[in-house]
């Protein structure tokens, strides 16, 4: 049974991280229709940030990473600007968008490990220190990840229901003819889609270094296929599917690994499962888990 | 700049020119006339690359049965990779795809075992308990072939020399059919399925087949690929089928212009001197970075060079803009 709490929290905090990232990734696509390679890697460049400015430079934590999340934002929208603006004009295709993307995150992951090494490094807090509830042996990274976590879900919740600008969003990534002829303004509505998607993928990241406890170059590159499937499975370009996706898979992979069930799958496989249920999802109700049709036959 | 007149070198970028002018002639298949965005390709590659290498080392298969059952194994892959994923639109059948390589590739980093694990092939125990690369049968072939060569070519006819006859080869003997396949009605059909699933469809075609089709033909190819890729390293470690093998691929088929077979030879022998040769950047700038990070600097070319051609010539330097933007 402890075991079972364990995993459970695990599960949802995981599942957390996954779907703030996983919101990032889809209203990237809702709005531009662009899947978003570089995600990973914008990941790991705001866990990166982070550990350089509080760690060498002895920054508070907490404005090392709203510092961090600004860069990712601001690259992301200078992007916007020399690339993706120029692409959509030029009516790219799917491939070339994809590709383009994955040039991005081919020269975002070059320039991590030229500015910031290949050595693993850590954040300055104490990811040993835990409690015990119900049995369960929980860290108090854990438990600030996950509190601030559901609180930046709760308030993107409300952002995308309430404000003007998600409905904004939600009514352009529906229908972008319609939602400008409706008066929507599309040129900021695409602007703040970057820059949401930029601050959430830096906060993600910084979350994953502190559960992870020493992260690397690679940290984002290994969680953008889980994030991926937590899109997927959440319907592709649908916010609230994301943030559910993100915390179903997160809870999957983390149960997957319960001795209880046949005996567990390797704690190592946790990717493969990811995939697995996104497969198994997809064969089943391609459409995603809340969403519409997928398939083309 | 010594390197650049050395024939070693340009062997080398030869024979890796080759390699990848196999696999992705595999992508030309699924993309050029399927119109299908594998993203997992390099899964199929290592399916057959490491049953190469098992067969061998582990059950002391004689190693052209195991080259040829590695291409079955590959074949396999890409029609269980189209059973799963086929259906899917095409950025869901992307993701997915990458997914699929993934798996393959945490499978065989995880199964100690049976494969060796991160250690790699290196690590598979043989039957009399030792440790051999696989490749040990294969050599004396290649001594003979050198052998054959160095009358004229004298010790420029090295391992690798041998390597680079056998591979170009078997990749011009490859370019020449897959040319012709795109001629066949087979042919003309899956490039109906490219720009519309429901024509093809109400003419009574059935579309899933024929994408089925061309993945597996796709996968031999690159299982094809994967033991000339087992045959010229002679070691396989997991980290070597990572999905950027996949994208080098797509940026010699794109470069060469998706639709066009003649275009994939030119892209793979740029892709390979792009590959190999700025590892021999020796002046400056490239002198200002260590040799590590001269291998980040290679990748970030190869990312630049990807974006700068789909920004300026998505349709590849052969291509036809008129067939590449339809498919979108």
């Amino acid at each position: 049974m402890s075991d079972f709490v364990q995993l459970l929290f695990n599960g949802l905090v995981t599942g957390s991280i996954l779907a703030i990232a996983a919101v990032g990734v889809s209203i990237v696509y809702g709005v531009l229709k662009l899947v978003n390679f570089a995600a990973g890697d914008f990941l790991t460049l705001g866990a990166f940030v982070t550990v350089v400015l509080s760690v060498d430079h002895h920054v508070p934590f907490i404005v090392a990473i709203l510092i961090a999340m600004l860069t990712v934002a601001a690259i992301s929208v200078i992007l916007e600007f020399a690339l993706w603006r120029g692409l959509r004009r030029s009516k790219a295709g799917t491939l070339s968008l994809f590709l383009v993307a994955t040039g991005v995150s081919l020269i975002v992951r070059q320039l991590i490990l030229i500015f910031f090494g290949v050595g693993s490094r850590k954040f300055d807090i104490d990811v040993v220190r835990t409690f015990e509830f119900l049995g369960a042996q929980i860290a108090y990274s854990q438990l600030i990840v996950l509190v601030f976590a559901s609180a930046t879900i709760l308030l993107l919740g409300l952002l995308i229901a309430k404000s003007p600008l998600g409905k904004g969003m939600r009514a352009y990534s529906d229908n972008p003819s319609l939602a400008s002829v409706a008066g929507v303004n599309v040129d900021r509505i695409i602007m703040a889609t970057w820059l949401v998607s930029g601050l959430l993928t830096g906060l993600a990241g910084v979350f994953q270094g502190m559960v992870q406890g020493s992260f690397e170059s690679t940290m984002g590159w290994m969680l953008l296929l889980p994030i991926f499937a937590a899109v997927v499975l959440g319907t592709i370009g649908d916010a609230y599917g994301a943030l559910v996706g993100g915390f179903v898979l997160g809870l999957v992979m983390e149960l997957s690994t319960w001795h209880v069930l046949f005996g567990g799958v390797p704690a190592s496989y946790k990717p493969v499962v990811a995939f697995g249920t996104l497969a198994l999802v997809l064969l089943v109700k391609p459409e995603g888990l809340l969403g519409y049709k997928a398939r083309s036959i | 700049m010594q390197a650049f007149i050395q024939p070693g070198f340009w062997i080398f970028v030869l024979v890796m020119a080759g390699i990848y002018c196999i696999f992705a002639l595999g992508l030309q298949i699924q993309y050029g006339l399927g119109g299908m965005m594998n993203f997992g390709h390099v899964g199929m590659l290592a399916l057959s690359a490491y049953t190469v290498a098992i067969l061998v080392l582990t059950y002391g298969v004689n190693i052209w049965l195991a080259s040829f059952i590695g291409v079955v194994i590959a074949a396999l892959g890409g029609a269980l990779m189209g059973l799963t994923t086929i259906r899917l639109r095409g950025d869901y059948f992307a993701i997915v795809s990458i997914a699929f390589s993934e798996i393959i590739r945490y499978i065989i980093q995880n199964s100690d075992t049976f494969t060796g694990g991160t250690q790699g092939t290196l690590a598979i125990r043989t039957k009399d308990g030792g440790f051999h690369t696989y490749t040990e049968s294969l050599e004396p072939v290649l001594t003979k072939i050198e052998e054959f060569f160095q009358p004229v070519f004298g010790d420029t006819a090295n391992r690798d020399f041998a390597m680079l006859v056998i591979v170009w080869v078997a990749a011009l003997l490859l370019l020449w059919f897959v040319s012709r396949t795109q001629k066949t009605a087979w042919a003309r059909v899956l490039r109906a399925t490219r720009e519309d699933d429901h024509v093809p469809a109400a003419l009574g075609k059935n579309v899933f087949m024929f994408r089925l089709g061309a993945l597996i033909f796709g996968s031999v190819l690159a299982g094809i690929a994967g033991v000339f890729w087992s045959f010229q390293f002679s070691i396989l470690a997991p980290e070597d089928f990572q999905t950027i093998v996949t994208f080098y691929a797509w940026m010699i088929l794109i470069m060469g212009g998706a639709t066009k077979v003649k275009g994939v030879p030119l892209g793979a022998l740029f892709f390979g001197f792009l590959y190999a040769g700025t590892r021999f950047f020796e002046f400056p700038p490239f002198t200002w970075f260590s040799s590590s990070e001269r291998a980040y600097l290679r990748i970030m070319i190869i990312g630049a060079v990807l974006i700068i051609l789909m920004i300026k010539r998505p349709q590849g330097v052969f291509g036809k803009r008129e067939e590449m933007v339809l498919e979108s």
